[in-house]
């Protein structure tokens, strides 16, 4: 069984990312999501020392928010189970950063540095300012576990869909909205406009919903349309916290997949 | 109290805009759903967030 | 990745997978059932709550002339390989 797939990407910037595949099996499709959501390991922060709190929020508050601040983790640098210490030290009145937080590895830091932790004030009453100082372990894990360790966000996938031109419209009706989300393959090109700086309609295009505002009557005006699904061809949004890029989500969930099947076949074998 | 750092329904880290946010919208006079586009926050899950946020550090420190 | 033979007959086979859900289980199934000597192929997975058995059983029915075990490592060896193939154009295209 040789299979070929086929990679597009619609679009994507630094943390996401929109691509279409062709040649995928719904099954096959459903694995990739689940395992880019739930099996590939990213680094968060699990255990905290406290060594001084006397912000207005108590250790457990502190350390649930610390643990939900991705990390950047480094490709092949870790493995399941591994461990990085960070060190967080913030005076009041002054509010404690994610990226206040350092870290003794100097691939592994917080991937946005602007998430508050906690605002630390300097009462006029209090004769000292309020402190936060800590110790955290952040320990390579993956989102089966807990979702802090989920790399991808809101990751799914839709259909790539397809229109046809079933006739023209009824000529005195009442042209009603008709809203479609996702990505189409254009094949009726010539009942097609050219929307918001997609270039002239050309069959076999991919084009994007949102640039059409959602809105079929406006692609094919004045026509009666259907959409259909377009089989074995799946379109993937993903979206990463900043723990890595998309592509090494994706690949490293493909390999997370690969893995196991070749544990499989060795335990068979045996 | 704080900000949650991310969100509650689709994990996306939201923490990140709210000063921003707040500075724009709550603070300033632009209009939230602008600057919610602006900062790339795009689904109702993750606006939800910040719209509704208030920080209670203020109101709670005399009583510590 | 412990497998435990539950039942296994000249045509059927019942094993189970543990430590597996439906992440990997899913992709398994849907490559048994692409293959012409398997008659039917399933699994159950109960929810970690129920108590009982949670590690997911695989069960396969195939065609006679064909040990349900060899067309376990032939599907398992096409999963491996639709990974890599996958990989391999994902890294193309991007």
């Amino acid at each position: 069984m040789t299979e070929n797939f086929e990679v597009q990407f619609i679009d994507r910037d630094e943390r996401t990312a929109r691509f279409l595949v062709r040649g995928v099996s719904p099954a096959f499709a459903n694995g990739l999501r689940r395992a880019i959501i739930a099996d590939v390991p990213t680094l968060s922060i699990d255990s905290v020392r406290i060594i001084e709190n006397s912000s207005v929020m108590f250790d457990e508050q502190i350390s649930l928010r610390l643990g939900l601040v991705p990390l950047t983790t480094p490709p092949n640098e870790f493995e399941e189970g591994d461990i990085v210490t960070l060190a967080l030290d913030v005076e009041g009145p002054e509010t404690a950063y994610s990226g206040d937080l350092r870290s003794d590895h100097e691939l592994v830091e917080p991937a946005d540095t602007n998430i508050p932790i906690i605002e630390l004030k300097y009462p006029e009453t209090a004769d000292s300012p309020q402190r936060l100082e800590l110790e955290a372990d952040a320990v390579m894990g993956r989102g089966r576990d807990h979702a802090k360790n989920q790399g991808g966000v809101a990751v799914g996938y839709r259909h790539l869909q397809t229109v046809v031109v079933e006739d023209d419209a009824d000529e005195y009706s009442d042209s009603e909205p008709e809203i479609l989300r996702g990505v189409i393959e254009e094949r009726a090109a010539e009942h097609a406009v050219a929307t918001d700086g997609t270039g002239e309609p050309e069959n076999g295009a991919l084009v994007a919903t949102e640039t059409f505002d959602n809105d079929l009557s406006k692609r094919y005006p004045d026509k009666e349309v259907s959409v259909r699904d377009v089989d074995d061809a799946f379109v993937f949004h993903v979206e990463s916290d900043g723990s890595m890029s998309v592509d090494e989500l994706v690949t490293n969930a493909a390999d997370s997949l690969a893995e196991r099947a070749t544990e499989l076949e060795q335990a068979v074998q045996l | 109290m704080m900000v949650p750092v991310r969100c509650f329904t689709c994990g996306k880290v939201v923490g990140e805009h709210w000063e921003e946010f707040k500075e724009r919208a709550k603070e300033g006079d632009e209009s939230p759903e602008a600057v919610l586009d602006d900062l790339g926050i795009e689904r109702p899950c993750c606006r939800r967030m910040l719209v509704s946020h208030k920080d209670l550090v203020d109101i709670v420190s005399p009583y510590q | 990745m412990e497998l435990r033979v539950i039942d296994k007959e000249s045509t059927e086979l019942s094993i189970e997978i543990a430590g597996e859900d439906h992440t990997f289980m899913n992709v398994l199934k849907g490559a048994l059932l692409e293959l012409d000597t398997v008659q039917a192929a399933t699994y159950d997975l109960n929810p970690e709550q129920s108590g009982g058995q949670t590690d997911p059983i695989l069960t396969i029915k195939t065609d006679e002339a064909i040990d349900p075990l060899d067309v376990l490592g032939e599907a398992a060896r096409n999963v491996q390989q639709k990974s890599e193939n996958f990989r391999d154009a994902f890294q193309a295209a991007s």
